[in-house]
């Protein structure tokens, strides 16, 4: 009597395990699941697996996560190996850390099964190199998907009032945060501030110094891959930063993009560094106060020539997924120029060339011809693996100089140190 | 022949012998697979390194908390964190439970009022108090500069020095109500006849509150001091709402840290071994609130 109840549960057990391994063998072979993130960008993506579920009959469940946790769980999934995403969006200063760790499927063979020798042209260059591994020269293990780069806003009217020339070079604009600051008056009567940056630390510190950086002449790894944040360059950059600093509202050692953005569209700060994600909010009556007075450019000039950071959101298929033909189906439709089209109109900037060119998008998005020649000189965030706690270490320090706690020279000397313990405890 | 089937054929006496291990096994089961199993691998995680011929043995996470100036920082705001925020807490919890044991008009309304920030969850306290600490949109600079204060200077969370104190601000605010309640069940469970021995003998106000309240008290204080040295030790979410450790690391406690190490640097060996760390450091503090306890 015992026997014959332990021997049907077992049994019964046997089905149950059964089923299961017959459904992941055939059940789910035509179905795909994305990891993407929350806002806009993820939405574009979800939208094209609906279209593309009408058409094929792929099943695609899409996931979303906020921008802090998608790092996280991609990371965890990939690293375990657990293959339960078949397509993963990625922010491309991500994109070392999964290419080293050899996480991503090569794209190459798959696209040649597709009749295809590499992406198609019509991709912006800048966009494509974060796609590669090793960057610019390597293999594809990622498409861009969105084409984000940084944009210098300012506010025409105010130069136009004040015969002020667009600003071309950081010393301009130091010069027309002053004239600003000092003629000009907030909406209500109250402050106007010349300029506004964020410096909170981590992200939003480094993303807001690079194009400074970079202008001054700085680099932040020498030849020899060694730490050079503390060179003269990046020293005078720094200082450079600070004396921009005493024309940004108080507080901005805690500022993210959106004080940034509240600054600027309630007409209390006259330039900032951003990205095209806002550029629709000032033409919105319910949000902007400065209709039609903002205008889009290309990052100001020093030493060198202005260039931005770029931040393009890639797609990717993990290597531990088991539907990687269904995969790169979905997302060579997802990035064709149709597709991408529909995503551009959903308010994503397009990685391809003939989009930002495109007749209707540009009178949908006046500052797509500032943001083709933004994102087609823009550069990279440095590629290493380590991205996340280099810049969390050396965001600290920006905030630390911005807040009087550390001189310049220090700040960068005491960053200098830090990212090369990080290097080190890498190469161990 | 499985192990199940000899239990049932088994002699009465050595069923009834066997019968209390199998009760505690599922609880045993329970205990091994969410609690012993995670706690031996985060050990050998703390202790392991991934380099490029495998993972090796090593010590070097822990050695590197020698020399890590983030930990050090980290620590002493944690400290700082604690106990300012603790010393607050217990006074204004303790001052509040004086005053609503006694009878007075709207006692029961004051009491519920007086528990709401408790029962609102951390993050969405994070969020108002980061909405009302803003400096240029924020309900409390509005209303100083309704007064006539100049808050140009007055950034709270934005600014390096004002950060750790409007985030100590913040757990006061959330926290003082279960101090206070905590606090309120003590001091209603004591007998009124030490009292009424006192109010004979003739002892002021303060002699009784020192000799009967407070010793006669003491349980409730030293459970309401650990549960909440344990909390604001381990303090996360508030902190990861209200500033993320900003601005300048100047709110880095260690929980964010051991957070930011393994989820965005991806290093949990060390992230481990610094929860090795505040574990022994909550445990001790645990230890010696005990032993005050039982004396």
């Amino acid at each position: 009597m015992i026997r014959t109840t332990t021997l049907s549960f077992a049994a019964l057990l046997l089905a149950v395990l059964l089923a299961a391994v017959s459904c992941t063998k055939h059940g789910f072979n035509s179905r795909l699941t994305i990891a993407a993130i929350e806002g806009v960008e993820g939405e574009a993506l979800k939208q094209a697996a609906v279209d593309y579920e009408k058409f094929t009959g792929v099943h695609i469940d899409v996931v979303q996560f906020p921008y802090a946790n998608l790092f996280e769980k991609e990371l965890l999934d990939l690293n375990s190996r657990t293959g339960a995403y078949d397509v993963i969006m990625m922010d491309d200063p991500w994109f070392p850390r999964f290419a080293e760790s050899a996480f991503l499927t090569n794209m190459q063979p798959l696209l040649q099964k597709h009749g295809k020798d590499g992406p198609d042209p019509d991709f912006i260059a800048s966009s494509i190199a974060v796609c590669r591994h090793p960057y610019q020269t390597g293999s594809l293990y990622a498409l861009p998907y969105v084409g984000n780069s940084q944009l210098f806003f300012y506010r025409k009217d105010l130069f136009a009032k004040n015969n002020l020339k667009p600003p071309a070079t950081w010393d301009d604009v130091l010069a027309a945060a002053k004239t600003i600051q000092e003629k000009e008056k907030g909406p209500d009567g109250g402050k106007m501030y010349g300029y506004v940056m964020r410096a909170a630390q981590g992200n939003a510190a480094v993303a807001d110094f690079m194009p400074i950086f970079w202008a001054f002449g700085a680099e932040m790894f020498d030849a020899q891959g060694k730490p050079s944040v503390n060179s003269p360059e990046g020293i005078a950059a720094l200082q450079f930063m600070l004396e921009l600093g005493k024309y940004t509202p108080p507080g901005y050692v805690g500022f993210n993009a959106s004080e940034v953005s509240a600054h600027l569209l309630n007409g209390t700060a006259a330039m900032s560094i951003n990205w095209p994600a806002w550029i629709s909010a000032f033409s919105d009556p319910a949000k902007s106060k400065v209709i039609g007075k903002i205008e889009f450019t290309t990052l100001p000039s020093a030493r060198k020539a202005g260039q931005a950071e770029i931040g393009n959101w890639l797609i990717a298929i993990p290597r531990s997924s088991q539907n990687s033909d269904l995969a790169i189906s979905f997302l060579l439709w997802a990035t064709n120029s149709e597709q991408m089209k529909r995503s551009a109109q959903r308010g994503n900037p397009p990685t391809r060339k003939s989009l930002f060119q495109d007749a209707d998008l540009v009178k949908q998005f006046p500052a797509y011809p500032a943001q083709l020649r933004s994102l087609e000189t823009s550069r990279p965030r440095p590629r290493t693996s380590r991205w996340n706690e280099i810049e969390n270490v050396f965001g600290i320090y920006l905030s630390k100089a911005n807040s009087g706690e550390l001189s310049p020279a220090d700040a960068m000397n005491q960053a200098n140190a830090e990212i090369d313990k990080i290097l080190q405890r890498a190469g161990r | 022949m499985p192990r199940s089937t000899r239990f049932f054929s088994a002699p009465a006496a050595r069923r009834e012998l066997l019968l209390p291990y199998l009760l505690v096994a599922p609880a045993l089961a329970v205990l091994l697979a969410l609690s012993i199993y995670p706690l031996l691998y985060s050990i050998t995680v703390s202790l392991q390194q991934e380099t490029a011929s495998g993972v090796v043995w090593t010590l070097a996470h822990f050695k590197r908390l020698g020399t890590d100036n983030f930990f050090r920082t980290a620590l002493v705001h944690t400290f700082v964190y604690a106990v300012v925020a603790l010393t607050f807490e217990f006074l204004l919890g303790l001052a509040l439970a004086l005053l609503l044991n006694q009878q007075m008009r709207g006692r029961g309304l004051f009491r519920a009022s007086l528990l709401v920030p408790m029962m609102l969850p951390s993050v969405v306290v994070g969020i108002v108090w980061r909405l009302m600490l803003n400096p240029d949109f924020g309900a409390i600079n509005g209303t100083l500069k309704h007064f006539g204060v100049n808050t140009e200077s007055l950034t709270w969370t934005a600014s390096p020095r004002l950060a750790l104190l409007s985030v100590i601000a913040v757990d006061v605010w959330q926290w003082t109500p279960f101090v206070f309640l905590v606090l309120l069940a003590g001091l209603q469970a004591i007998p009124q006849e030490p009292y009424e021995a006192a109010l004979i003998d003739g002892s002021s106000r303060w002699q009784t509150f020192r000799h009967i309240t407070l010793p006669l008290l003491k349980p409730a204080i030293l459970i309401v001091l650990l549960l909440r040295t344990i909390d604001l030790v381990r303090v996360f979410d508030q902190i990861f709402i209200l500033t993320e450790g900003g601005p300048a690391f100047a709110t880095e406690t260690i929980s964010l840290y051991i957070y930011r190490t393994a989820f965005r640097f991806f290093d949990f060996g060390y992230a481990a071994a610094m929860s090795f760390v505040l574990l022994a450091l909550t445990n001790i503090i645990s230890v010696v609130y005990i032993k005050l306890l039982r004396q």
